[in-house]
């Protein structure tokens, strides 16, 4: 009996360090990722400082993402847009500076959550007035070329790096570092609304044309250096009329890393790797590094964002280890110890 | 229309700042004496790059040729690459990442590709700055080599942003500070013991904890080191605001910031 109870106080122990070895662990990471978010705000904001954005040229790419969209989207796009146009030294100024402001009060620790609440704000505001809601409702977003909107991708990940731990009744710990803020559950539905949105846009018809994929990736080349243009042209040369087939392993790709959140932690590993390789393809090839190299990128696009977001699903080592524990000391009858 | 002038002054003036600060650290510190020496290098190179930086911002501040910068970086840079190299044979490669001399060579190297890659006028008007040095052309430069000014652009980034995450005086963050108010090594154990009254700090590992402790307390920190040169209790506001941690944290955060700026614009 007391070797029950000693048992059960060891187990209960080792559970406790290791569970509080896994919060450790995952605020660290977190606090990394954290980061990592700060870096791509402050590169928005000095990519907004570029000689484009103070011309009537950016004024106008934000009026681009008006049509197709319904009315009560739109009106407030074009509004947008033509206030910048008319203020645009001022206003675009002011853009770049928060945007510069934002990463700098992420990475600073005592107004992290300031800047985060902020950057939701601002990402959001963004996605509407600068990205028409990321071509979503006029049915031309783009998986390979930042669907749904990169400030999407930022508004979600201010979510779920809030510097916060949802407490778990259990005591267990979080299973990968999304879930401290928003809970497993919550952070999987949200990783599968993504992945599954990207997967649904691949097979829309005006990606799935025959010569879609290849139009946009060779429309990427102009602007570029020499070898990124080459590596838009042949890659754009490759799918040449391929665009069903490319949609469809596309599609598939995507739906297997937004469903492998679910699965166990080694097959969500392999899921989480494909989402950093599909990640990486789409930034390289299908956004060209938000055509920051062209001089008119206002930011790095989707690509970094997806990266970041698959890192904050990676599953923690100290949290899987008690879980397999646990699996097998269920099974166990009451006072059966190791 | 290029980026508006005001904007690039704004920048310049930040950067004629930070070149005014670190002259001021190398006075208080009396960097000509063998005690105040230390670390005068990278005093020195904040001071060069700030005045380079202003000049390139805007034209009327410009004081050098190009070329004569290039020298000037190329010297910095390999200076700092053999203090780094001598780093990684005592820390590994780690070094590379954190070394104390790490983020001054990517400054350095940085501000000799900026200077060697330069372009004529751009054309077309793309982007650029008007005042780069030009004259008063009034023409646009862009750089050589695009790609490359993209990888500083983003290394300058990420050390600007783990910069702003660390407290100030981390790891001995800068010497001419840290010989003033943080005290090194066995050093700090003894002065944050005197300070809390206890064999040593428990974070003393990690050192930003320790560190803020003997921010606090900086006079108890002198009292129990013996390598102190001067004492910030008798140093006046002025120089204890040159050596204050966060202006010279802040510093570095604003030339990295502004270079990371100044080569995406001359993409």
């Amino acid at each position: 009996m007391s070797d029950t109870v000693a048992g059960r106080s060891r187990a209960a122990a080792r559970d406790r360090l290791d569970a509080a070895g896994a919060s450790a662990a995952g605020l660290d990471v977190r606090r990394a990722l954290q980061l990592g978010l700060a870096a791509i705000w402050l590169l928005d904001g000095v990519l907004q400082y570029q000689s484009f954005m103070f011309t009537k040229a950016f004024g106008q790419m934000l009026a681009a993402t008006s049509p197709g969209n319904p009315g009560i989207v739109s009106s407030p796009i074009d509004w947008n847009a033509t206030l910048i146009e008319h203020h645009m030294v001022l206003l675009n100024a002011i853009f770049a500076t928060v945007q510069l402001l934002l990463g700098l009060g992420i990475a600073y620790r005592p107004t992290v959550r300031l800047a985060l609440a902020a950057s939701i704000v601002w990402a959001l505001g963004v996605w509407w007035f600068g990205e028409g809601l990321g071509g979503v409702l006029s049915g031309v977003a783009d998986p390979v070329n930042g669907a749904p909107g990169a400030a999407i991708i930022y508004a979600l990940l201010a979510v779920l790096l809030w510097p916060s731990d949802r407490p778990v009744p259990s005591g267990a710990p979080a299973p990968f570092v999304a879930a401290h803020a928003v809970g497993a559950q919550v952070a999987r539905a949200l990783w599968l609304g993504l992945w599954g949105s990207l997967a649904y846009f691949a097979l829309t018809p005006a990606n799935r044309a025959p010569q879609a994929l290849h139009d946009m990736i060779a429309g990427m080349e102009s602007g570029e250096p020499g070898w990124l243009a080459a590596l838009d042209k042949h890659s754009a040369a490759l799918v040449a009329n391929q665009g069903l087939a490319a949609s469809i392993v596309l599609a598939i790709a995507l739906a297997i890393v937004a469903v492998g959140v679910y699965l166990p932690a080694p097959v969500a590993k392999a899921t989480l790797v494909l989402a950093l390789v599909v990640a990486g393809v789409i930034w390289v090839v299908g956004e060209a590094f938000g055509t920051i190299l062209t001089g008119g990128g206002t930011d790095p696009n989707s690509g970094p964002l997806l990266a970041l977001l698959a890192l904050a699903y990676w599953p923690l080592a100290a949290a899987a280890k008690p879980r397999a524990d646990r699996s097998l000391a269920d099974d166990r009858p009451e006072g059966i110890t190791a | 229309m290029s980026i508006p002038a005001w904007i690039l002054d704004i920048f310049a003036a930040v950067m004629l700042l930070v070149a005014a600060v670190s002259a001021g650290q190398l006075v208080v510190a009396r960097a000509w004496t063998r005690a105040g020496a230390r670390d005068a290098d990278i005093a020195l190179s904040h001071l060069l790059m700030g005045i380079a930086m202003a000049g390139t911002l805007v034209a009327s501040l410009s004081t050098l040729p190009n070329a004569a910068w290039e020298v000037i970086f190329a010297v910095m840079t390999a200076w700092f690459a053999w203090y780094l190299w001598r780093e990684t044979r005592g820390q590994g490669a780690g070094a590379l990442v954190s070394g104390h001399h790490a983020p001054h060579l990517l400054h350095s190297a940085a501000m000799l590709y900026m200077f060697a890659a330069l372009a004529g006028p751009a054309a077309g008007g793309g982007s650029g700055m008007a005042g780069l040095a030009t004259g008063s052309s009034g023409g646009m430069q862009t750089l050589h080599a695009p790609t490359l000014a993209l990888v500083f652009a983003l290394l300058l980034i990420a050390y600007s942003v783990r910069d702003v995450d660390r407290k100030a005086c981390a790891d001995g963050y800068f010497h001419v500070v840290g010989r003033h108010f943080t005290p090194a090594g066995p050093a700090l154990a003894t002065a944050v013991a005197g300070v809390t009254g206890q064999g040593g700090p428990a974070g003393l590992a990690g050192g930003g904890d320790s560190a803020v402790a003997t921010m606090l307390q900086p006079e108890a920190a002198e009292v129990s080191s013996g390598d102190l040169v001067t004492s910030p209790v008798n140093a006046s506001p002025p120089e204890r605001l040159l050596l204050c941690p966060a202006v010279v944290k802040g510093c570095r955060v604003a030339m990295g910031v502004t270079m990371a700026f100044m080569l995406l614009i001359m993409i």
